[in-house]
């Protein structure tokens, strides 16, 4: 099972590599396809890992707690000592446990689905084979952030993704928008891992150590005082708000869909944007010792996945409502991890994978149709010529807006009645959050659904629909958006809660649902039932206002231009850090380094011109006045030691 | 010992010294210059050499013989100057080899 997961985590560096050394020697396409093949392989490598670890599980030993004797939590394999300082050692080491699993499984699988996809996307684009090495580049550093063994292993794919999501959102580099954007995302989750680093320096002082089960048996017997766990907690969650774009570190991520679709896609909707939840339940030894902190993780989702659903209401470009609604339901699995209910999270991640990569790619086919239009007022009507991806998308709606069968009802119910088994004050705020938000998904998803595809086409989407041999385009984009298509639908089915729950009992080795979040039926049964009917509320409100406009969209044109300027986070942060800063550079530039720093090379050359000047008149090119300075210099010398004798 | 002083010596070098010394500030041929060279440098050996003897000390006699060597090369390069010029038809007069002039 080992073996699965360096295969897993090696193939895309090989194919990055690969790719990057033939350069242009290979055509366009083998780049495509040595990067699609790569992730196959390194989707085979997960299911190998995964068989092994099923293995084990069932070989009487299991997965006995983190940190118990005698079992351990998973399988750690080390390549070699990576880094040593003293007795400080850090391994290049792997981590298979249920948890690492299911996360190379959703990673690859989702990734290699994508990839696939993106060879049609891609197709005829100048710098593909650029934009190839860095997707398995990606692939990569999402794999060895979900694979690794300890928190700097960890840190280091942290990094790496945040750096290949800046190189592709950048991908199309001759467009200034993109640059900014891919600038702003980088800044941004530099900050969370600045946050994540000062965690793990204070690990460092108190257990010498950054592997995994040293820092949770430490943190878990009370090692920490509560003000340094309170600080690793915090520094953590940094990392995990920025990298899953929750409040207050969200605004790069609807900024970020500058980038091509397919990326948006894989980086910033199915796989790197969610790693913060990922983060949260591989670290939970260490939140449940700061529970105060967890619970403002639970709260940040809360509020999140509330601001950016009414943000997307106004939104009208089909890639940002998107966008908007990832953050949205990022927040509901922060909601889920925050109070303590991991499972749900994940399972929420793994569905929304699914759902999201399958709404994003099903728009990209429609922007690709369109030729790169992404107006969705100019779209109505879409449906009539597209109608795979018209239905592709509806899936994807329905799974979002957590509609039953579609997975998204199984996932999103389950977090939101955990929040209300919580049962205290906090835990129904966010139960209302929940329901609240179900309400907004249905909204702005079929705001854009009613906008986009049902109906008569419009003037411009019957002048720029363009077909691929026929088709509504190549068959690599098609078949991943049907997979996933079918995925979105029947993906929630792993687990119908309460009575049936394999995924929870999978990962409950490596992250135990917390007793305090744990629901009880009637919960379950009430809280899916006002889910499900507020998501069908907000439905039925898109359709009266968006199709048969029996209702107009309310004025309010305070709250628009509050929504529309995204309540004001860009302004404040231009506000509060940019403008300062372009100020003390100002005032540094015209103060210090006009008239120091550039004024005084230039006052050294014009001294040196002078000096130079005044010397010249002694060179007469006369030898006989230089014999005669020789004679008389040497006269002197003589004259002064005889005098000074 | 023999002979005069070693005052008397050293009157003569600083004599021929001199001699070379104005030849040098004063001739304007570049050969004359040469030779004014040799001049000083050959007062520099017969000082030596005179004082040698004096302090009975070979040391200065070995220096002497070092300033020959030196005086030999020098004028290798200083005459092969004087032919490159001459091969040139330009003038021998140091004052008018005045391009270096700042």
């Amino acid at each position: 099972m080992t073996g699965g997961s360096w295969l897993c985590l090696l193939a895309p560096l090989g194919a990055t590599i690969l790719i990057t050394l033939c350069g242009n020697r290979i055509p366009r396409v083998a780049a495509a396809w040595i990067a699609t093949t790569s992730c196959f392989v390194a989707f085979a490598g997960a299911i190998w890992a995964f068989l092994g670890v099923h293995g084990t599980s069932r070989s009487g030993c299991g997965f006995a707690p983190l940190g118990s004797a005698g079992c351990k939590d998973g399988e750690i394999t080390t390549a070699w000592t990576w880094l040593q300082s003293g007795n400080f050692h850090v391994g290049l080491q792997l981590l298979v446990d249920p948890l690492s699993t299911v996360m190379m499984l959703i990673v690859s699988g989702v990734s290699a689905l994508i990839v696939l996809y993106s060879i049609g996307y891609m197709d005829g684009d100048d710098e593909e084979r650029r934009y190839f090495a860095y997707m398995a580049f990606f692939v990569f550093s999402m794999l060895l952030l979900v694979e690794g063994g300890n928190l700097l292993l960890l840190l280091a794919g942290w990094g790496l993704v945040g750096l290949s999501s800046y190189l592709l959102i950048g991908f199309w580099h001759e467009r200034p928008s993109a640059v900014q954007a891919a600038k702003k995302a980088f800044v941004m989750n530099a900050f969370g891992d600045a946050t994540m680093a000062l965690a793990f320096f204070i690990l460092i002082a108190h257990t010498h150590s950054l592997s995994f089960l040293d820092n949770f048996v430490f943190v878990g017997r009370g090692g920490l005082s509560s003000t340094a766990v309170n600080l690793v907690a915090l520094g953590l969650l940094g990392g995990a708000v920025a990298k899953s774009a929750q409040i207050p570190l969200q605004t790069w991520l609807p900024d970020a869909m500058e980038g091509p679709t397919p990326v948006s896609a894989l980086i910033h909707a199915a796989t790197m944007v969610t790693a913060g939840v990922y983060l949260i339940a591989r670290t939970h030894p260490i939140f449940e010792q700061a529970r105060t902190i967890e619970l403002i993780a639970a709260g940040t989702g809360a509020l999140t996945l509330l601001v950016a659903g009414l943000i997307a209401l106004v939104q009208t470009d089909i890639k940002r409502v998107i966008a908007y609604s990832t953050m949205s339901q990022i927040g509901y699995m922060f909601l889920g991890a925050g109070v303590g209910a991991y499972a749900n999270g994940m399972f929420h991640l793994m569905t929304h994978a699914f759902f999201k990569a399958l709404l994003f790619m099903a728009a990209g086919i429609a922007i690709h149709a369109l030729a790169g239009e992404q107006d969705i007022r100019q779209m109505r009507g879409l449906g009539r010529l597209m109608p795979f991806t018209k239905w592709c998308f509806l899936a994807g709606a329905l799974a979002l807006v957590g509609i039953p069968p579609f997975s998204g009802f199984f996932s999103k119910d389950s977090i939101v009645a955990s929040a209300a088994a919580l049962g205290t004050w906090y835990g129904w705020i966010f139960w209302v959050c929940g329901i609240a938000g179900a309400f907004l998904t249905g909204l702005y998803t079929f705001r854009l659904w009613f906008l986009v595809f049902p109906g008569e086409p419009s003037p411009f989407v019957r002048e720029h629909y363009h077909d691929h041999h026929g088709r509504e385009g190549a068959w690599t984009m098609l078949v991943p958006v049907g997979i996933l298509a079918v995925l979105a639908t029947v993906g929630g089915w792993l687990q119908w809660s309460p009575g049936w729950h394999p995924f929870t009992d999978w990962l409950a080795p490596a992250a135990q649902t917390l007793a305090a979040a744990e629901p009880t039926n009637t919960q379950e049964y009430y809280t899916s039932a006002a889910t499900v009917i507020a998501g069908v509320i907000g439905i039925v409100v898109a359709w009266a206002i968006y199709s048969e406009r029996t209702m107009a969209v309310p004025a309010m044109p305070f709250w628009r231009r509050t929504l529309e300027n995204k309540f004001w986070f860009d302004a404040l942060y231009d506000r509060i850090f940019y403008a300062p800063a372009v100020w003390i550079t100002n005032v540094l530039r015209r103060e210090f380094e006009e008239p120091v720093v550039l004024q005084t090379g230039t006052d050294i050359g014009d001294a040196t011109l002078e000096t130079g000047g005044l010397v010249r008149r002694i060179q007469t090119g006369l030898l006989r006045t230089y014999v005669l300075f020789l004679a008389a210099g040497a006269a002197g010398v003589v004259l002064a030691f005889l005098i000074a004798k | 010992m023999a002979g005069p002083a070693v005052a008397w010596y050293l009157a003569v070098a600083a004599f021929l010294f001199g001699i070379g010394a104005l030849g040098v500030l004063i001739r304007r041929n570049v050969l004359v210059v040469l030779l004014s060279l040799e001049l000083m440098l050959n007062a520099g050996n017969l000082a030596l050499i005179a004082l040698a003897r004096h302090w009975h000390n070979g040391a200065g006699q070995v220096f002497a013989l070092a300033v020959m060597a030196v005086a030999a090369s020098e004028v290798c390069v200083g005459l092969g100057l004087v032919v490159a010029l001459n091969r040139r038809d330009l003038s021998l007069d140091v004052d008018r080899l005045s391009e270096l002039r700042g």
